[in-house]
């Protein structure tokens, strides 16, 4: 990812009275076991991915958004309504549970039929085939589901799961057993229902699916949330570690010497054909490195913030 | 009650390996009446069909264990397969859940064992009127099936070890307790079955007895059944999804 | 996920070393199997839930032996003895039944369950070596109930006999006899619950395979014998490994069947069902070991 990307934001507009997904001070306990330690956020359209080690309490928590645990303490809602024990809500709900168990006496179609009538859909057939459409697996709908692979059983899981096209869809780690075209896919899937104002969440431990897709995350790192928000905010937030920068430009000798009199630079590194530059503040380095650059007349190629990934994030979170 | 719920359930409940073990269990009842009919020694044609065939290896056995089986499956084997959630994710509210697959483990039980009630009583009691024994049993089973059903449903809900846990219940408590204590018989589901059975024949206490009274086994009966099935409702209102689910 | 245009590739010392030590080996191998599987018995190790099943049945072979304790302490009567030592099985069949539908599951099929039976395959153990391991974990766990209780109410009876001398002197022979029943009795048990629980990995199954075998046989036995006489009632007792196990216990004991029961109806020598049950127990673990050498994992 480049610097000069710029990502697709779903919507902006006002937020609305009742967020879409809202926790507030949510602890989950199993015994003396915190899973889920005083967690509160609310999260409105959009993709936001939801990202932590195994054994963080992403599960625990996504289970509590979808209704199936009850919090120890605190309250989800959604729309406003208490989630735990509120059916009614599962109108505008669609869960892709992490099991890839399905029905193995059921073909691909009849298990999305399935889910369609049990919404009470008007038309169960038509919301199916419809379904099975968006998820591209149309050529193996009248399998058994008991001989799918399994990225073929995640993708009629999330059939299932749109079927009634909610406003909400909790996907617990949805890319798990999809082949890289299949993940391409299925991303493309989630990014057209987030531009329809959709809310999505999506738990993940994989970093790279989380900094393609999620233009939010949730951080959890023990039970406790460890951060929120923008990714690349966060970053930002986060000025008492240095950032990383590697630009290449058309004289990279002269370029450092004039970088490290600027007060915005901790330290300059030559190599053999970039030069690696760390600053302490993200924004002002990047007014700073064009004007300095300007002064002593030097072009640059290329300015790239290396540790920008998710992954520099994450660990620098899980070591503070 | 939901219609696609059912249709799911007899699916689960009818394509697997375990309807055809149990319906080899139903035959032996029809097995062992033809070898009364042609080997056995008791001249009572009705004193041998209530208690042996009846009460011993119908209620006593063939029902129970149908019953367990189909009862635990029904719901007990969507937890197991992490399936549930499909079912729960949904706008049914939860008595709408169970009381589908009650009404399917509950058909299942009923009709696999009168089937072989009637076929095993019919060849048994030859052509000699048969005091309502054969009325008294197809009735008493058919209602001792819901009453199983909806506690093995309820079972289901509260514990991943619902099988085995209700093959204690059949034959420890009912089988070993009611026999040595009597005051258990009120917790019993076999007593109120076979309570309900002797109400509606016609014979002597000397051919066939029962422990309660017909009124007061139908009266249990009710009571089990529709506080088990609330008990059930509530308990999956409640139900959270496992560490591995 | 790299950031720079041309490909980089190191390789990092994480300090993993070979291990160089002494292998402990398949005798080794097969003694941890054993002992992890016996733990896992009584769901030792494992989550409180897998725990209760297993032991409250135990407490159920154990408690006429409690029972007969408790009201002899208190009754004190050197004659009261509800339970000779050959009639106990006859209390707790059911019980020992029920362990072995709960438990030969989860000895047994757990390991394909969770896959790991790979992993065991792949290790010094042979494939007998685990089957042999398995069948003497199920088989010391029903030891549990088919002998230690019986051993306690023997030892109980008599310490708190008023003669302890002249008790051990006039019964100390019932011991040994302890000894080889209860032996014998969780062997057959053993051998055959497990045959039927490797015969699939759903516990389902296998819990209702192995009360069919056990429970719904001695009814039809039972229902048999009571019903039809001439070959068919004196043939009833073979059809139940209960009577078998019966007859079994009555032949150790040196000991008569009650008259009038199925098994005084069939009159055959006690040493006929000694055989079989050996014979049925060898049979039974060597089928499972056949079917385990050809299991695809």
């Amino acid at each position: 990812m480049t610097a000069t990307t710029e990502r697709e934001t779903a919507t902006a507009g006002a937020p609305a009275p009742a967020p879409a997904i809202e926790a507030v001070s949510v602890s989950r306990w199993y015994g003396n076991v915190v899973a889920v330690n005083d967690v509160s956020f609310a999260l409105g359209p959009g993709i936001t991915g939801l990202l932590g080690p195994n054994g963080a309490g992403k599960s625990t928590l996504l289970h509590m958004l979808a209704g199936f645990l009850a919090p120890s303490a605190g309250s989800v809602r959604m729309f406003g309504e208490t989630i735990w024990k509120n059916e009614a809500l599962y109108r505008r709900i669609g869960l892709v549970p992490e099991r890839e168990a399905i029905y193995p006496f059921l073909t691909g179609y009849e298990f999305v039929l399935l889910s369609a009538r049990l919404h009470k859909l008007p038309d169960p057939e038509a919301a199916a085939a419809r379904a099975i459409r968006i998820v591209d697996m149309g050529s193996a709908q009248d399998r058994a589901a008991a001989g799918y692979s399994k990225g073929m059983k995640q993708r009629i899981k999330i059939a299932a799961a749109i079927v009634h096209d909610p406003e909400v869809l909790l996907l617990d780690e949805p890319f798990n057993g999809a082949d890289p075209r299949q993940r391409l896919h299925m991303m493309d899937m989630l990014r057209e229902m987030a531009a329809a104002g959709r809310t999505i969440v999506f738990s993940s431990h994989i970093l790279e699916e989380v900094e393609r897709l999620a233009e939010n995350v949730l951080v959890v790192v023990s039970g406790r949330l460890a951060a929120s928000g923008d990714f690349r905010q966060i970053r930002k937030l986060m000025t008492d570690r240095p950032h990383t920068f590697t630009i290449r430009s058309s004289d990279d000798r002269r370029l450092a010497s004039a970088l490290v009199s600027d007060t915005a630079v901790f330290g300059v590194e030559l190599g053999s054909d970039r030069l690696t530059v760390r600053a302490a503040d993200f924004a002002a380095f990047a007014h700073a490195v064009a004007k300095v650059a300007r002064g002593a007349g030097v072009s640059l190629f290329e300015v790239l913030p290396t540790d920008e990934s998710l992954e520099s994030v994450f660990s620098y979170l899980v070591k503070r | 009650m939901n219609r696609a719920i059912v249709e799911l359930t007899a699916r689960q409940l009818l394509g697997q390996r375990r309807s055809l073990l149990l319906v080899v269990f139903a035959l032996i009842p029809v097995g062992i009446a033809l070898l009364y009919r042609f080997e056995g020694q008791q001249p009572n044609h009705v004193q041998w069909t209530a208690n042996v065939l009846g009460a011993r290896l119908i209620v006593g056995t063939l029902l129970p264990i149908a019953a367990v089986i189909f009862g635990t499956a029904a719901l007990g084997s969507e937890f197991e397969d992490g399936t549930a959630v499909y079912l729960l994710s949904k706008p049914l509210s939860r008595s709408r859940v169970v009381l589908s697959k009650l009404l399917v483990a509950w058909l299942a039980t009923g009709a696999l064992v009168l089937a072989s009630v009637l076929v095993a009583g019919a060849i048994a009691i030859r052509d000699i009127p048969d005091q309502g024994v054969l009325l008294g049993f197809a009735v008493a089973v058919a209602a001792g099936s819901l009453a199983y059903c909806s506690v093995f449903v309820l079972l289901s809900i509260l514990t991943s070890r619902a099988l085995i846990t209700g093959l204690i219940y059949v034959f420890i408590w009912e089988g070993l307790m009611t026999a040595l204590f009597s005051g258990t018989k009120v917790l019993s589901i076999r007593q109120y079955t076979i309570g309900v059975a002797k109400w509606l024949t016609t014979t002597s206490e000397r051919t066939f007895a029962a422990r309660l009274d017909g009124p007061e086994a139908l009266a249990l009966m009710v009571v089990m059944s529709i506080l088990a099935t609330w008990l059930a409702v509530r308990a999956l209102a409640r139900w959270e999804i496992g560490e591995s689910g | 996920m790299s950031q720079r245009d041309e490909p980089a590739g190191s390789i990092y010392d994480l300090g993993y070393r070979r291990y160089d030590g002494p292998r402990l080996g398949r005798r080794h191998a097969m003694l941890s199997l054993y002992l992890f599987s016996l733990r896992g018995a009584f769901g030792l190790g494992r989550r409180t839930s897998s725990k209760i099943i297993p032991i409250a049945i135990a407490i159920i072979a154990a408690t006429p032996a409690v029972i007969q304790l408790g009201v002899g302490a208190i009754v004190s009567s050197e004659h009261l003895h509800v339970i000779r030592p050959e009639n106990y099985f006859n209390f707790i069949q059911i019980a020992v039944a029920l362990f072995c539908a709960a438990v030969a599951p989860e000895v047994m099929g757990r390991d394909q369950r969770t896959r790991t039976l790979p992993l065991y395959f792949s290790r010094a153990l042979l494939r007998s070596d685990y089957v042999l391991g398995k069948l003497a974990a199920l088989w010391t766990a029903l030891l549990f109930l088919t002998f230690v209780p019986q051993a306690l109410l023997f030892l109980g009876n008599g310490m708190a006999s008023s003669n302890s001398t002249g008790y051990w002197r006039d019964n100390w022979m019932d011991f040994p006899r302890i000894v080889a029943s209860g032996a014998l009795v969780a062997a057959l048990f053993a051998s055959l619950s497990l045959l039927v629980a490797a015969q699939t990995a759903r516990r389902a199954y296998a819990t209702v395979s192995v009360i069919a075998l056990f429970v719904i046989s001695s009814v039809i036995s039972e229902v048999i014998s009571g019903t039809a006489g001439g070959v068919w009632g004196q043939a009833a007792v073979l059809l139940t490994p209960f009577e078998v196990v019966r007859a079994t216990i009555l032949w150790v004991f040196q000991s008569n069947a009650e008259s009038g029961s199925a098994l005084a109806q069939a009159d055959l020598p006690g040493y006929v069902f000694f055989a079989m049950l050996c014979a049925a127990t060898a049979i039974a673990a060597w089928l499972v070991v056949r079917r385990y050498e050809r299991i695809a994992v």
